[in-house]
């Protein structure tokens, strides 16, 4: 039994997974280095990323278990929790042995950890898609600011990319500093600040016409605040213009 | 007038319009243009009353030459009045789109100068996003009644979904509140739309390429509480539109009092809970394979208000219970309360891993407060009462916003019983 250190990447992860696979050494436990560099790194072996080895591991799944269980894993690595790995490679073993049929086996504990944790992700990447506002910076330049709990740039991109073909736009987590750019024709997730673009405003002009739009929609008999809390949480109301 | 003022005038005009959702449509983005339908449907925002923000949901405009006395925008009403251009609404529907603020357009409109006129209007709009935005985005179009049925072909193929506007759930009703409106008027342009669907479904399996026409189908909205008809006549009539007219969605708006002179009696607050409670039993059609014969009879043909629908059936039903969840098939687990569609699902995937006992249900979604009644779990029964009606009416109901909640919970109880259901 040992710990495996990885550089926190899903591929990193995912040769993890091989390795100790093929080195017949269960981990006690997995460490992103980007969390536990000082910590753990006397005691654990640290695995360099290797693409074709998480390639593998990635068609194994998919073969093995299902396309499925591919995306609830990513899902679950994308939690950014430091049990998440850890649950992952069981889920990964478990899948192994019993193959597409486990997720019928909603009763295990990895099981069903696996799939609320995934859940919970998807969820606020569906919560991400409805509740991002973009602001018109610059003449066709669209900036979204957003910090979600989980790290769901890359679920949530295609999704805008499809949508807006014909305009560039940036969507930045302030959290983890990262801006996914979309320039008309692909997308990329990278590492930038955004301070000198984000203090250029959106003229306004249609974020008066949607405040106005949203405050007549409403029915005052049927006022029900508690109703629009749920579905708008308020941690996110400081992106919402209507919140504004 | 400025934009801002016919925003403020037309939205308010338009907000008691209730079939905002974007579902059911699944239109493609193409040739880098803008927009591309969600088949399941997005909400974007949430208004003060709760309800879902999908759609830009606006009237062109609320100048009306009919007079239908439930109606806020009938042309005897004193009310400040507006009127778009196509362009301008075209204009605010790309660029609240671009901003994520909304999956598309709902358009409805009163009926200015003609029906014919009006629909013409609305097209024109349509027209412009679609062939000069290059928009795929979501449209919403109202058939306007009356208006001429190649006007409402043309609009279908600009728009994912159409919809007629039942309004009231009898002819009578109509006479007596919408006289400018007639049965036929309504019949006409839905009988004709699901005409038109079919037709395009034939012919789609003989060419490759047929243009869409209206992909998401056709809704229909129904006012609740104006009118002396009960729940049984309103389901039994949903019903009717979903089999013989195929309607996607048969919605329900509660009346609320818009008038300020005479002959809407005593009505003076919107029957929202009655409303739920259809919405209930409409779910109850469509995904869990009820009748309304089942749910509502000539004898009792209002729902009680205080349980659920489903709890209510299964409560005259009670021979059929307890089912034991390890071996009810699929159809009978899904009439048991406390079970919904997905858990439903589940409990059958996960009984082929292994038997269930009482702790999984809950992982598996189980509503136990409501099922615990209804169910064994490998032989045992787990409700802390006998199965007779009123001990578990009682046990049910104590917990009344559990029961009771959704749309309703700001409202106290109270008020509630005294003003439900409302019928004149």
């Amino acid at each position: 039994m040992i710990n495996y250190i990885f550089d926190g990447t899903f591929d990193g992860l995912m040769t993890v997974v091989y390795e100790s696979y093929y080195s017949h050494q269960h981990p006690n436990d997995i460490f992103s280095e980007v969390n536990h560099q000082i910590n753990f790194l006397g005691h654990g072996v640290f695995v360099a990323t290797d693409i074709d080895k998480s390639d593998k591991v990635q068609n194994a799944i998919t073969t093995k278990i299902s396309k499925e269980a591919l995306r609830n894993i990513y899902y679950v690595y994308l939690s950014e929790l430091e049990s998440s790995y850890m649950l992952i490679y069981k889920y990964v073993r478990l899948g192994f042995k019993i193959g597409k049929k486990i997720d019928y086996f909603i009763q295990n504990d990895v099981v069903h950890e696996v799939t609320k944790l995934s859940q919970r992700v998807k969820h606020e990447a569906y919560k991400m898609i409805e509740l991002i506002r973009f602001k018109e910076v610059k003449k066709g330049l669209f900036i979204a600011k957003i910090h979600p709990d989980y790290n769901v740039l890359p679920i949530i991109m295609p999704h805008f990319a499809e949508r807006f073909q014909d305009q560039y736009f940036i969507i930045h987590d302030e959290k983890r500093n990262l801006s996914a750019v979309y320039d008309k024709k692909a997308w990329i997730i990278i590492d930038m600040p955004l301070e000198n673009i984000s203090n250029m405003k959106d003229t306004e002009d249609y974020e008066i016409l949607w405040k106005m739009y949203h405050k007549s929609i409403s029915i005052e008999e049927r006022k029900n605040l508690r109703l629009q809390r749920q579905h708008m949480p308020k941690k996110y109301w400081d992106m919402l213009t209507e919140k504004q | 007038m400025d934009l801002l003022e016919k925003i403020r005038i037309l939205a308010d005009a338009a907000k008691y319009d209730v079939s905002c959702s974007s579902s059911g449509s699944d239109r493609e983005n193409k040739n880098g243009g803008i927009g591309n339908a969600a088949f399941y449907g997005i909400c974007h925002s949430w208004s003060e009353d709760g309800r879902c923000i999908s759609l830009l949901k606006i009237l062109f405009t609320n100048i009306c030459i009919y007079d239908c006395s439930y109606c806020v925008n009938r042309c005897s009403n004193d009310v400040e009045r507006a009127i778009f251009t196509p362009d301008e609404l075209a204009d605010i529907t790309i660029n609240f789109y671009r901003r994520n603020y909304i999956e598309g357009l709902f358009l409805s409109s009163a009926v200015y100068k003609s029906p014919d006129y009006t629909m013409e209007l609305l097209i024109k709009t349509v027209k412009k996003l679609r062939e000069e935005y290059n928009f795929n985005g979501y449209i919403h179009l109202k058939a306007i009644p009356g208006a001429d049925v190649n006007l409402i072909r043309l609009a279908g193929l600009y728009a994912d979904r159409m919809s007629v506007n039942i309004e009231l759930p009898s002819e009578k009703s109509l006479k007596l509140l919408a006289p400018q409106k007639t049965k036929e008027s309504i019949i006409k342009p839905m009988s004709f739309i699901h005409s038109q669907l079919l037709e395009k479904s034939e012919s789609k399996k003989l060419m490759r390429h047929t243009d869409k026409f209206v992909p998401a189908g056709q809704t229909t909205q129904l006012i609740i509480g104006a009118t002396p008809e009960s729940d049984r006549t309103i389901l039994k009539l949903s019903e009717n539109l979903y089999k013989y007219y195929d309607l996607k969605r048969v919605y329900y708006s509660a009346y609320i009092p818009v008038f300020n002179g005479n002959n809407l009696l005593g009505v003076s607050s919107p029957p929202l809970l009655r409303e739920h409670r259809l919405y209930q039993a409409d779910w109850l059609l469509r995904y869990y394979n009820f009748k309304a014969d089942e749910l509502l009879t000539e004898e009792e043909p209002n729902f009680d208000v205080s349980l659920d629908p489903k709890i209510n059936w299964a409560m005259k039903n009670l021979n059929l219970f307890p089912v034991e969840v390890n071996t009810a098939d699929y159809n009978m687990l899904l009439r048991v309360p406390g079970i919904g569609l997905r858990t439903a699902k589940r409990i059958v995937k996960a009984r082929k891993a292994a038997n269930l006992n009482y702790d999984s249900l809950k992982k598996l979604g189980v509503v136990l407060k409501r099922a615990k009644y209804f169910i064994t779990c490998n032989g045992k029964y787990y409700g802390e009462c006998e199965m007779e009606k009123d001990k578990i009416k009682n046990k049910l109901t104590t917990n009344k916003n559990r029961i009771l909640d959704g749309q309703l919970s700001i409202f106290d109880i109270n008020n509630k019983f005294k003003n439900l259901p409302i019928i004149v």
